[in-house]
């Protein structure tokens, strides 16, 4: 009896892994889909509403929910309400520490949070360009994970399924 | 205005250079920066330089000076890291960021094929002006500008810096509000330069009355048309007519009904008569005031008030 529990126990953590692993999976694939909304809303509204930066975290704040509606008002708050520090500073500061605990892989933070660097373009075409690079390679991670995921999550399925049997029978 | 309002006009690096600056408030007039220059501000119409210390100096030699690199970051700093965004204003020579202050702008111009300005690079020379509101500038005009409890078109005439567009804002703000020489009335403003109501975010930062409806960002001659069309205004108000589709959208408004209330550049009326895009107008009699203004100790006066026929009411 005991031995049955144990199997079972031991079937349902593997299993769990492998469903957490997915679902990071999954939330890493929902962040980049939201990164990418994030970038897009910003190039269109430097390119038709030729608002600026800390007026597109304004709207940004006002769209977005959870950690980036807290990121993106603060941000606001910092640049145009408070005026304490230059934008780039703020914004860098900001979004390291909003995208610190999301399942994100070196490069695309760092995509994110160097976006400033890519500041100061006179004409709203310069400025958009900028933007939509950064853009453009968010939206095609997000394209290549969502792809993979299918794959993936069987596999990590599987292989999770495997390991608590292997692991079942070794013990046994 | 308060302090922090002037000080949030600078990085907060170099904001401690300023504070003593700020603490002039509505004595402050204009913060020039040139690049390699002395710092210079105008207040009460006299002009001071700072030095490095931020202290107030009459001396030339005790001044401090900007680099290059400052006034870089002082321009991305106004205009929210975001020039992009002023990229028509930068075209045009100046800018006007929150609060309706003026900078004004020059360094080195770039044109295009055609000839016309496409934008401009290495921007060395500042002039902030800094906007004031001042409730009851315009009382003492009141009683000369209204006729059976109508207003009546006025046309404020100064050269610059003598405070037209403050007396603008607060006569905006009496009319819509109503006085004692006529009820309040529907204003329409085309602000342009965003200076008269100093809007930010679609909402004016300066008090123009209850019954006032801002056009933000608008050119003059366009806006006045759109607004005539769509909002029904009694009173239309713009700041420095400056071209002949500025005159000519006056006279459409006049034709509608619209009693005008606007502001232009000159030392007298005889200077305003012979700008070509005027003469028409003020001899077709459409303003049935000219208000001249000068600057007597460092304050805005009225000198001389005309009728639409070009005799003094008052001297």
């Amino acid at each position: 009896m005991y031995k049955i529990a144990g199997v079972l126990f031991i079937l349902a953590g593997c299993i769990g892994w492998g469903s957490g692993k997915i679902g990071q999976e999954k939330e890493r694939i929902r962040h980049l889909k939201t990164l990418t909304y994030i970038l897009g809303q910003m190039r269109g509204e430097i390119s038709y509403g030729m608002s600026t930066l800390p007026e597109i975290c304004l709207l940004l704040a006002e769209l977005n929910d959870g950690c980036y509606e807290k990121c993106f008002r603060r941000i606001y708050e910092r640049t145009q309400l408070e005026r304490t520090a230059p934008f780039p500073e703020v914004w860098a500061a900001e979004i390291k520490s909003c995208l610190e605990g999301l399942p994100l892989k070196d490069d695309e933070r760092r995509t994110m949070e160097e976006l400033p660097k890519s500041l100061n373009f006179r004409e709203e075409k310069g400025q958009a360009g900028r933007v939509g690079q950064a853009e453009a390679f968010l939206e095609d991670r997000y394209r290549q994970a969502e792809e993979a995921c299918e794959n993936r999550s069987k596999m990590i399925r599987s292989v999770s399924i495997l390991t608590g049997l292997l692991l079942a029978i070794w013990l046994l | 205005m308060c302090e922090e309002e002037i000080l949030c006009l600078f990085p907060e690096k170099c904001r401690e250079r300023w504070r003593e600056v700020a603490g002039l408030k509505e004595r402050l007039q204009e913060i020039r920066l040139r690049a390699g220059r002395p710092f210079m501000i105008l207040a009460d119409n006299r002009e001071y330089f700072v030095d490095p210390r931020g202290r107030i100096v009459d001396r030339q030699v005790q001044a401090g000076s900007p680099t290059s690199e400052e006034l870089e970051e002082i321009l991305k700093h106004l205009c929210g890291y975001s020039l992009y965004a002023f990229a028509d204003e930068i075209r045009q020579g100046f800018l006007t960021v929150q609060g309706g202050h003026r900078v004004g702008l020059a360094g080195q111009v770039i044109l295009d094929d055609g000839g016309r300005i496409k934008n401009m690079k290495y921007i060395r020379y500042l002039n902030i002006r800094i906007s004031h509101q001042i409730r009851g500038a315009a009382d003492p005009l009141m009683p000369f500008l209204f006729e059976n409890g109508h207003v009546l078109s006025t046309l404020l005439i100064s050269p610059p810096g003598v405070g037209k567009t403050t007396l603008l804002r607060d006569l905006i703000r009496q009319v819509s509000e109503g006085t004692a020489y006529g009820p309040g009335v529907n204003v329409s403003v085309v602000d342009e330069r965003s200076e008269i109501a100093g809007s930010y975010l679609g909402v004016a930062r300066n008090d123009l009355g209850i019954r006032t409806d801002v056009l933000d960002g608008c050119p003059k001659a366009e806006g006045m048309m759109r607004l005539i069309r769509s909002m029904a205004p009694q009173v239309l108000a713009v700041d420095e007519l400056g071209s002949i589709e500025d005159a000519q959208a006056l006279q459409t408004a006049n034709g509608c009904g619209c009693r005008l209330l606007a502001t232009i550049h000159g030392g007298s009326l005889e200077e305003v008569k012979n700008k070509d895009y005027m003469r028409y107008i003020i001899k077709e009699g459409l303003f049935e005031r000219y208000v001249v203004l000068g600057r007597v100790r460092g304050r805005c006066r009225m000198e001389d008030i005309y009728d639409g026929d070009g005799k003094p009411c008052i001297k």
